[in-house]
């Protein structure tokens, strides 16, 4: 199947749109069960894709491969290869902390840690970078400011990052993500905890973001994928069904288990 | 229907008054020890007690040498046992959480954990205050910190466990190294719990006696230092509650009553601190 819906979506690739990320043949395995099927697609560089699919399709799976988090987990494996910017990421020798300064991550539910919002934000930025109170500073307000915190936090940034609501501090993580430079973004779900106002506004980020990063999104809710991305993945059982221009999966899907998700005949 | 309601209903309020009857009686006991060790140890509680050493009998004094003793036994204690328990249950909690070794580990120090402390003070006796050839203060700290330590490791393991695993993945996902996301995330975030069991672990050994008895045993006069017998609340109550003297009975009761307020004061700290994060 996968062989068959492969040349249709490489032919409807504008050819200007960059590469960024370059699965092949990705398998995934919780202990002994497998939760991706020999998996291949590629993700376009500054633009939204969002993954779709019914609950336990591997969509989050894949996202988690993607920085490979799954390795703190000891019976979680990943077989196959994930190029990015044409390296190997899953190539033992491809050092994590770089990979994830890259690849940064957002989850489902908000993870604030439990500290002012300003060292919430600095926490990896001191990591990586040697800087002065005065470009930490900057930074600091430069990461709020393009998470869209910042006029909400700017006289409270010594608060616990814990006091915020919910829809604030998923944008603390998406600040904090941003405040190391990442080329690409992992979005888990991230509003599926929110309030439909909290949503509205990562999704206005999310179009912001579109321009500068590849985002890769996850979702349960077809109209969020509608409305955030340019290319949809529809996944199912483990393996990637369908993949193309968002408007074309949403309107014209060329795979029946495509037609039938997104009609909400199950899922 | 309305059978099913009135048994239900039954049920429901013999429970509750088995539950409440258990509570009372818990409670009873507890209100008795308080009740008698404040009416006893009131009448003996003095500026002197917090002033002058242990009396010979038949004349008055006081305590100071005995709290003197088991305050710098205990922080010793926490000095060497908390920084282990702590690190102990870092690498429980999050460097073996998946290993065997792990696993073992946390399996003997349940062991230790419920070791009668009188066979902890034997250990020590034998070990330290045999191969040094007398009865010391630092041997009394070491067997302290032999019991504190598997509070600690348990106490801090649970707590760093506490911490969801989003937490965790997320200070991963920015690509910072374990050591770092341990000391600087999780710490923090299980700050209060690890706390809390170490001042908990501080209320179990303050009033551990058979311990004491083996290695710090006892002094009646002043010493500030640990290499020679240490005077100790615990045994200090233990040999004068044992006497025929009133003055020592008395005394005994007082030892007592600050020990038992230095108990409760902990526990209510640990309340404290617990409430004041959870809001």
């Amino acid at each position: 199947m996968i062989e068959l819906i492969e040349p249709l979506t490489r032919s409807e690739q504008r050819t200007d749109a960059q590469v960024k990320i370059e699965v092949r043949d990705l398998d995934f395995f919780y202990g002994t069960t497998q939760a991706l099927k020999n998996v291949s697609l590629s993700v376009p560089a500054h633009a939204v894709t969002a993954i779709i699919g019914p609950s336990g399709c591997g969509k989050s799976t894949l996202l988690r491969t993607l920085n490979r988090i799954y390795e703190i987990y000891p019976d979680q494996r990943a077989d196959g290869e994930i190029l990015i910017d044409g390296e190997d990421i899953l190539d033992r020798r491809f050092p994590l902390s770089d990979l994830r300064r890259r690849v940064g991550m957002v989850f489902q539910k908000p993870t604030p840690f439990a500290t002012s919002i300003r060292n919430n934000v600095a926490f990896a930025l001191s990591y990586y970078e040697r800087l002065s109170k005065a470009e930490m500073t900057d930074r600091v307000e430069d990461a709020l400011r393009q998470a869209a915190l910042w006029d909400e936090v700017k006289d409270k940034l010594g608060a616990s990052a814990l006091s915020l609501s919910g829809g604030q501090q998923q944008r603390l993580c998406i600040a904090r993500t941003l405040a190391v430079k990442p080329d690409v973004i992992l979005l888990d779900e991230p509003t599926s905890a929110l309030d439909p106002i909290s949503t509205a506004r990562i999704e206005e980020l999310i179009h912001e973001l579109r321009e500068r990063f590849t985002i890769v999104i996850v979702t349960h809710n077809m109209q969020q994928a509608a409305r955030v991305s340019q290319r949809t993945a529809f996944f199912h059982l483990g393996e990637l069904i369908e993949l193309g221009d968002t408007a074309q999966i949403f309107t014209n899907p060329r795979v029946p288990r495509t037609q039938d998700y997104i009609t909400g005949r199950y899922g | 229907m309305s059978l099913i309601l009135m048994r239900r209903r039954a049920v429901d309020a013999i429970a509750f008054l088995f539950a409440s009857a258990a509570t009372a009686f818990g409670l009873f006991w507890l209100f008795w020890i308080l009740w008698t060790t404040f009416r006893q140890g009131l009448g003996a509680l003095n500026v002197a007690l917090f002033t002058q050493m242990t009396p010979p009998p038949g004349s008055g004094g006081g305590l100071l040498n005995a709290f003197y003793g088991s305050a710098v036994m205990i922080l010793l204690a926490v000095v060497i046992g908390a920084p282990l328990g702590i690190a102990a249950g870092t690498y429980l909690a999050e460097h073996g959480r998946y290993s065997r070794l792990a696993r073992t580990v946390s399996f003997l120090n349940d062991v230790l954990l419920s070791a009668p402390s009188i066979v902890i003070g034997l250990f020590v006796y034998e070990i330290v205050v045999r191969t040094s050839g007398h009865f010391s203060g630092y041997a009394g700290a070491v067997a302290l910190a032999m019991i504190l330590l598997p509070i600690i490791v348990r106490t801090s393991d649970e707590a760093l466990r506490l911490v969801p695993d989003q937490m965790r993945e997320a200070a991963f996902a920015l690509g910072i190294p374990r050591w770092r996301v341990t000391a600087q995330i999780l710490y923090k975030a299980a700050l209060t719990a690890i706390l809390t069991g170490v001042l908990l672990g501080v209320a179990r050994i303050a009033g551990e006696t058979a311990p004491l008895l083996f290695t710090a045993l006892n002094n009646q006069f002043w010493s500030g230092s640990l290499s020679g017998p240490l005077a100790n609340v615990p045994v200090v109550i233990f040999q004068y509650a044992m006497s025929p003297y009133d003055e020592w009975h008395a005394l005994a009761w007082a030892g007592a009553l600050v020990l038992t307020l230095f108990v409760l004061g902990l526990n209510l700290a640990v309340r404290m601190i617990a409430r004041r994060t959870s809001k």
